[in-house]
């Protein structure tokens, strides 16, 4: 459970991702600049429920392993991207997709009516990525929000169509509950995508969902599911005739859809999440479906083969899969640093990495590859999200995130309560042996008018401190008290706790707790 | 920023208000059916009295779910002693081509706890499914008696006399945990 304490601080392409991260989700509303991406209307695997929910997931695997005492970093920004996750924007292809979807649904076109409740039936691919971030949220921040009756609310009307307001009311449990059934009802199969496509890949983040509903709670429906689900999937297999992992299936005639590609995203999208219940199975076939298709490159470079997508009827099929991204975050969760970076040194050469307002990301590039014949193409889900997923996590990040939780002192420790968003936290960890707080922090230039000052908090029943800084006591108090603050920091007592600004050129501090 | 909600490590102080009653949902089934039972009578779920009714969806013909389940609840009805008076246990068909009221009665007769066979047209079963949401789907399987089987949801259904959703406990609790949940219900 300590292997994280070895981690030391953030880089600056770590930092950066997390500004990124945070840029985004200060974005007024309905502004998805960098997020838009070649798919239309939400359809497709890179539409903005993914990256705010991946985004989210990223989130918390730092939070979880490399930062563990600033939830001041993550818990304004993850509010955000629950409040953009409601947006109707995010969830009204809802309203067409849900009278058919996908072309393998013609024949079920006069059963299936409009229907604008998101999380109504199947649309796992929405439902439980709000689930599973508003119980991951209690969980990482000890608070209930979300569990409060209406708290997930999806509501939609506009002045320009008429009619009364479309509004369905539901909160973390409820939701919970309801996406359980709807996993009953499968026959733990798991719940439909696009009506009647039921996907392994989308039905791990309600699996996620559970577990963290779990843990707040009490109860043990993620190990009831997983186990149903294992018990269901033995009649199809999980994988194919070609040892990847089986992409989905048709629920109707429970025809089995096999990854014949065979396509980067089916395996590296599902391996990364269903690790977190299923290490030893995705761990042993990790090796030998990487195989399939990761590519050499040159001076160390890795890059994936995307499979050609067939034109359906007639059609050119237009899906951000983002094969590249999701092979990078199933490397870092497989701990396969070889691979990782690889895969990065890649994208530092071949796909423009760039830094805006601080934060650190690759910009979208529809361009396939370049003269060379290297892989240039970029989607948002890739740039924006998964290169920062990966780079943040850590080896089986999300596996331990589901079955090493925190100890119950955690949410008591000190911690950085509150961090000005012009700052960057490059390490914050409490130490209970030593009883030491130990932070870095580093401002931002971009970020400068977003502020700098930071909240120690949890002090109460701490009694008496001392802050080192450059090897020298900068202030002392009691529990919440200042009783000297020295250097020009600015160290005093608020209602949440000590403040202090951050030094222009960064630094390094403890806190050292007295024995109480 | 403001939490809308207070952190839940602060509501052990003996000072703290009370936390507002959970809210009430909506139960996750509706527990109605129309069937016919082992005698040949149309029964549904008031039909019996101020019971409980503990319920299990199966087929004769499982060959290892149901009898192990129905065992288990035998024994769970076993371990209440005269609190098992106050429940009627039920064994629901997801066969009804095969199952019939005489086939359902026959089964039944290895199991004691009292359990009586429910079954129906096929349009009754299919409706008592979706009230109780069960997934049950017949599948071809060679080996299996009559060439298909029907794999089904697993649990055991606890409702309230007159069909109200009070719980539901998975083939992963054993019998002793079964009963212990049963009688907490039972008050």
């Amino acid at each position: 459970m300590n292997d994280d304490a070895n981690l030391g601080v953030l880089d600056d392409r770590q930092a950066g991702h997390l500004r990124h991260f945070a840029n985004l989700s200060r974005q007024p509303v309905n502004d998805w600049s960098l997020m838009q991406g070649r798919g239309t209307g939400q359809d497709d695997f890179g539409g903005y429920r993914f990256q705010l929910a991946y985004m989210a997931y990223a989130m918390a695997l730092a939070h979880r392993h490399r930062l563990p005492a600033a939830p001041g970093v993550f818990k304004p920004v993850f509010e955000r991207f629950m409040e953009k996750m409601l947006l109707p924007e995010v969830w009204m292809y809802w309203a067409r997709v849900s009278r058919g979807g996908s072309v393998f649904n013609m024949h079920l076109a006069d059963q299936l009516s409009e229907d604008w409740n998101p999380v109504g039936r199947d649309n796992i691919m929405y439902s439980a990525y709000v689930q599973s971030m508003a119980s991951l949220y209690n969980y990482l921040f000890d608070d209930d929000r979300y569990a409060a009756p209406g708290a997930l609310t999806f509501k939609y009307w506009s002045f320009f169509w008429g009619g009364k307001e479309r509004r369905f009311e539901y909160d973390q449990n409820s939701l919970n509950e309801h996406i359980y059934w709807q996993m009953v009802e499968s026959g733990y199969l798991g719940v439909a995508c696009e009506p009647n496509c039921v996907f392994q890949i989308c039905n791990q983040p309600a699996i996620l969902g559970f577990r963290m509903h779990d843990l707040v709670n009490g109860g043990s429906i993620a190990a009831e599911v997983t186990d149903a689900y294992q018990k269901a999937w033995a009649r199809f297999g999980r994988l194919g005739s070609n040892g990847h992992y089986n992409m989905m299936m048709a629920q109707d005639t429970q025809a089995v859809r096999e990854n014949l590609g065979p396509s980067p995203w089916v395996d590296a999208w599902c391996g990364t999440l269903m690790n977190m219940w299923n290490r030893d199975f995705v761990h042993a076939h990790y090796p030998s479906q990487i195989r399939g298709w990761l590519m050499e490159g040159t001076n160390g470079a890795l890059s994936v083969r995307s499979a050609v997508r067939p034109e359906v009827m007639g059609q050119k099929v237009v899906s951000d899969d983002s094969d590249f991204g999701w092979a990078a975050t199933w490397a870092s969760e497989m701990g396969d640093s070889d691979t990782l970076q690889g895969l990065l040194t890649h994208a530092e050469r071949f796909m423009g990495p760039a830094w805006r307002n601080g934060g650190f990301y690759f910009p979208r590039n529809d361009t396939t590859e370049d003269a060379q014949g290297n892989r240039t193409l970029v989607e948002p889900m890739t740039g924006n999200v998964l290169l920062g997923y990966a780079s943040l996590n850590v080896p089986n990040g999300l596996w331990r995130l589901y079955n090493e939780p925190w100890d119950a002192n955690h949410h008591t420790n000190p911690a950085l309560v509150r961090v000005d968003e012009g700052v960057d936290v490059l390490q914050a960890r409490f130490d209970e042996a030593s009883l030491q707080l130990r932070f870095t922090l580093r401002p931002c230039a971009a970020g400068r008018h977003l502020g700098s000052k930071v909240v120690v908090g949890r002090m109460s029943g701490r009694g008496a401190w001392t802050l080192q800084c450059g090897g020298g006591i900068v202030a002392r108090g009691v529990e919440g008290r200042v009783e000297l603050s020295s250097g020009g920091l600015g160290v005093q007592a608020t209602k949440d706790g000590v403040e202090l600004s951050t030094p222009p050129d960064g630094s390094s501090f403890v806190m050292q707790f007295e024995d109480a | 920023m403001m939490n809308h909600a207070s952190s839940q490590s602060d509501r052990t102080c003996c000072c703290a208000v009370a936390p507002p009653p959970e809210p009430v949902r909506p139960a996750p089934v509706s527990g109605a059916f129309d069937l016919i039972d082992h005698f040949g009578r149309a029964v549904n779920e008031r039909s019996y009295g101020d019971r409980h009714l503990l319920l299990f969806f199966g087929f004769t013909h499982c060959a290892v779910v149901c009898p192990r389940e129905l065992a288990k609840l035998e024994r769970a009805l076993g371990l209440l002693g005269p609190l098992a008076s106050a429940i009627q246990p039920l064994y629901v068909t997801v066969d009804p081509a095969r199952d019939d009221p005489g086939a359902m009665q026959r089964y039944l007769s290895q199991f004691g706890a009292g359990f009586i066979g429910l079954t129906g047209t096929a349009e009754q079963v299919e409706a008592a499914k979706k009230s109780f949401r069960v997934f049950a789907e017949p599948v071809q399987d060679a080996a299996a008696p009559g060439g298909y089987a029907v794999p089904h949801t697993a649990f055991a259904y606890f409702m309230a006399p007159g069909g109200r959703y009070k719980a539901h406990f998975s083939d992963s609790l054993d019998a002793e945990m079964v009963a212990q949940r049963m009688r907490r219900h039972l008050g």
